[in-house]
């Protein structure tokens, strides 16, 4: 086994027992409310995670295992079943017997775990036989998480050759940053939020094997100091919630900043004005240092795909090769975690859905290996994800038939190819006739557009027929910072997010025109956009807003676009998102609120939520 | 904050502040401190009692004005304070008229507040205080604020797009 596959293995064991410790929860909401069609979902989903990923990094007895699971979870979800407390203790099992396998995979990647008893239960249960179980606890459910850790962290050193003076600091540092912690209960989970920034040095292989995720802050350029030993960057442990702190507190320190050098500006000595434009110089590298601490590489997550790839397109018979650009691109860290499920179902739908069989690539005239590409680089401010395949593209009208198949369309719809195309995000949509050991099951895609909306991200498709698809995965860098663009509507200022703006511009009369039915539009370009005006949007009564209001925003953000027309622009600006307190946190078209240059907070916009009539409702 | 003020043994205190002619207290446990009217930025859709968001030194918390939310007229020539309110984790700004003093009443001294026909919940009033001449009404913050708001932030949302659509 070579090292990057070792790589692969340890990563899917400390994610699966994450997901393993998520589905406990849902079973266990599940046996107090078992209608609950949400949990069943989620259920399904992490165990339909579970079975890609273990599939992906060759652990196929989880495969396996978890493939039954799913599919007796599928009969479950659509009621076939109904959910007792007989089938909870049999998912609790199966739970804990998965649990049993990643724990012995962590001690010795080889390891094997015999379940055939459950998997003949399970076969029995899909089947529709209710057995009389007998459920001996037993020596499965010992390995609950907290204690596990430990003796993980023991077990680990146990079985090495003494530790070097490096691993023994290292240690140190894991048993410190332990301590820390307020909460015994949480330390497993709060080990997990560390990040994780791989080291190139020697003593890579060393933290790897540590059942934590290690973080490692790297001392830019240290010293060489004394001892040969020491070459390599040293590294310290920090808990992201000290980091958020850190970030936080720098962002407090930007503003203030800023406040202190406008008022230098009218009035103030020379030397003062010079020596806070030294600390603007500072506060700018603080902030930059404190941003990139959460900032990971792509490479890891990449990797995987690697993988992922080869056995999708081994197991449909086909074949795909992947190439991958750009995976030196960093991300951050919360951003990355919640990328890399959405990434794995489109890398394993391009494979599936996108990429032809080879006797009909040849037919079409293409090479028989078919290519996907994974593409991450920076745009304006934003980082862009594409999957592209060079596949049969997607069948808009396929779409449509299947959807009114499926009763999702009414039959006599009409869609635009685009609005066809965006079908694939409906919830229980899966164009392919058979279910599939890879996809097929309708799980994915909008789960893909669900997640990749929670990060304040969107994913645009583009498809020819007979040429591929690609999907473009936007995302912000961070979520903690924003662009954003400071507009005035009357007294008051607001942010909008930079990257929702698509361009801004001033109309000339004839370019507005209105009509008693639709409202106003703006004729830009040969383009008829929707035309609003903020002061209205926000409710207020404007008399004479036509004088007033003299700047349209054109926002292609969502798939319809629209412009919004603002009294003036003030300036573009790097904006701390701030949260707002609960009660007002339901008002869906205000995103967060930021503290502008002079200290008051303004409102930061989600113009998406704001031009519909619900969206300005409570979720 | 217990409910019960009645039977309570240590002696609590309170921070009175005057509302128009009228004085109310909230418990001073709950107060995190208060603060000249500052400079706050309206929020949209909100109810007219809630004023806005403010700035509190790097935190962005929501001001509402108590005397808009209970009715009372405004004192003209008060002074107007903001008082900081931390309510389970969550800080909140209730602008008054004025802060007058603090007080400890002894547990006997505390009225459970008569009961009146009327048809403004007062479920937020959790004693009647009388120091020398004068009526003290007891508040429950998060009762008088908290669950209140978010429902009347919802109605209002429901009457505010009926108006702008």
């Amino acid at each position: 086994m070579d090292d990057f596959e070792r790589e692969l293995k340890v990563g899917f064991l400390e994610e699966a027992s994450q997901l393993l410790s998520d589905a406990e929860q849902c079973f266990l909401v599940l046996e107090s409310s078992p209608g609950d069609a949400s949990t069943l979902d989620r259920i399904f989903r992490i165990a339909h995670n579970l079975k890609g990923s273990s599939k992906a990094v060759g652990f196929d007895d989880i495969g396996v295992f978890t493939h039954l699971w799913e599919s007796f979870l599928l009969k479950l979800k659509n009621g076939e079943t109904s959910v007792n407390s007989e089938v909870i203790n049999l998912l609790l099992l199966c739970n804990d017997h998965v649990r049993v396998m990643v724990e012995a995979l962590k001690q010795d990647l080889e390891a094997r775990v015999d379940s055939t008893e459950l998997l003949s239960r399970l076969n029995a249960m899909i089947s529709g036989e209710s057995i009389a179980m007998s459920f001996s606890p037993g020596p499965v459910s010992e390995a609950t998480s907290a204690s596990a850790f430990e003796e993980e962290v023991h077990g680990v050193f146990e079985g090495e050759p003494p530790p070097s003076k490096e691993e023994l600091e290292l240690l140190k540092l894991v048993n410190d940053s332990l301590d820390d912690l307020p909460n015994p209960a949480l330390e497993v989970t709060k080990e997990e939020e560390n990040l994780v920034i791989p080291d190139p040095g020697p003593i890579d292989a060393e933290v790897r094997s540590l059942p934590a995720p290690v973080f490692e802050l790297k001392r830019a350029e240290s010293p060489k100091a004394s001892g040969s030993a020491s070459t390599q960057d040293e590294s310290i442990r920090v808990s992201l919630s000290r980091l958020e702190k850190l970030i936080n507190s720098v962002g407090e320190l930007v503003i203030l900043q800023t406040v202190l050098r406008e008022q230098s500006m009218s009035g103030g000595s020379h030397l003062l004005r010079k020596t806070i434009h030294q600390m603007g110089k500072v506060t700018k590298e603080v902030q930059d240092i404190s941003m990139s601490l959460r900032m990971v590489p792509l490479r890891q997550t990449f990797q995987k795909m690697q993988r992922i790839v080869r056995d999708t397109s081994n197991m449909l018979d086909k074949r795909v090769s992947l190439s991958t650009q750009g995976d030196d691109t960093e991300l951050d860290k919360t951003v990355l975690e919640n990328i890399s499920d959405p990434l794995v179902h489109l890398i394993r739908n391009a494979c599936d859905h996108g990429i032809e069989r080879p006797e009909d690539r040849i037919r079409a005239g293409k090479s028989e290996t078919g290519n996907v590409m994974l593409n991450a680089y920076h745009q304006s401010g934003k980082l862009v994800i594409e999957v592209k395949d060079d596949g049969g593209g997607i069948d808009g009208d396929r779409l449509i038939k299947k959807a009114i198949e499926k009763g999702i369309l009414k039959p006599d719809s009409k869609l635009s190819p685009q609005e066809a195309i965006h079908l694939i995000f409906h919830p229980g949509f899966s164009t392919k006739a058979q279910v599939t050991e890879v996809s097929g099951r309708g799980v994915g895609m909008d789960v893909v557009k669900t997640n990749i909306e929670a990060l304040q991200g969107e994913v645009l498709v583009e498809t020819e027929l007979g040429k591929g698809t690609t999907f473009k995965v936007i995302l912000p860098l961070t979520l903690a910072i924003i662009d954003g663009m400071v507009v005035k509507n009357g007294k008051f200022r607001f942010v909008v997010p930079l990257s929702h703006v698509h361009e801004t511009l001033r109309p000339t009369g004839s370019d507005i025109q209105s009509s008693t039915g639709m409202g106003e539009m703006l004729l830009l370009r040969g383009e008829n956009l929707p035309l609003f005006r903020l002061s209205r949007l926000l409710g207020q009564k404007r008399s004479e807003e036509q004088t007033k209001e003299q700047i349209a925003m054109v926002i292609r953000y969502s798939s319809q676009p629209f412009a919004v027309m603002v009294d003036d622009i003030l300036g573009q600006q790097q904006v701390v998102i701030k949260e707002v307190g609960p009660e007002i946190r339901a008002l869906r078209w205000m995103s967060g609120s930021a503290i502008l240059g002079d200290g008051k907070p303004a409102i930061i916009l989600e113009m998406n939520e704001l031009v519909k009539p619900e969206g300005r409702g409570v979720a | 904050m217990g409910a019960n003020m009645t039977t309570m043994n240590a002696r609590e205190r309170f921070l009175s502040f005057s509302l128009g002619a009228e004085e109310y207290a909230v418990p001073l446990l709950a107060v995190r401190e208060v603060i000249a009217m500052p400079e706050y930025t309206p929020v949209p859709y909100t109810p007219p009692y809630f004023l806005g968001i403010m700035n509190l030194r790097g935190q962005v918390i929501s001001v509402m004005d108590m005397r808009q939310k209970l009715g009372v007229k405004a004192d003209k020539n008060a002074e107007t304070t903001v008082i900081i309110c931390d309510l389970g984790g969550v800080s909140i700004g209730v602008v008054v008229d004025s802060v007058n003093t603090v007080l400890s009443p002894g547990p006997d001294e505390i009225a459970p507040k008569p009961e009146i026909q009327s048809s403004k919940a007062t479920d937020f009033i959790t004693g009647v205080y009388r120091k020398e001449k004068k009526l003290i009404l007891f508040l429950d913050i998060a009762k008088s604020l908290n669950l209140e708001d978010q429902n009347a932030i919802k109605r209002n949302q429901q009457t505010g797009n009926k108006s702008a659509a």
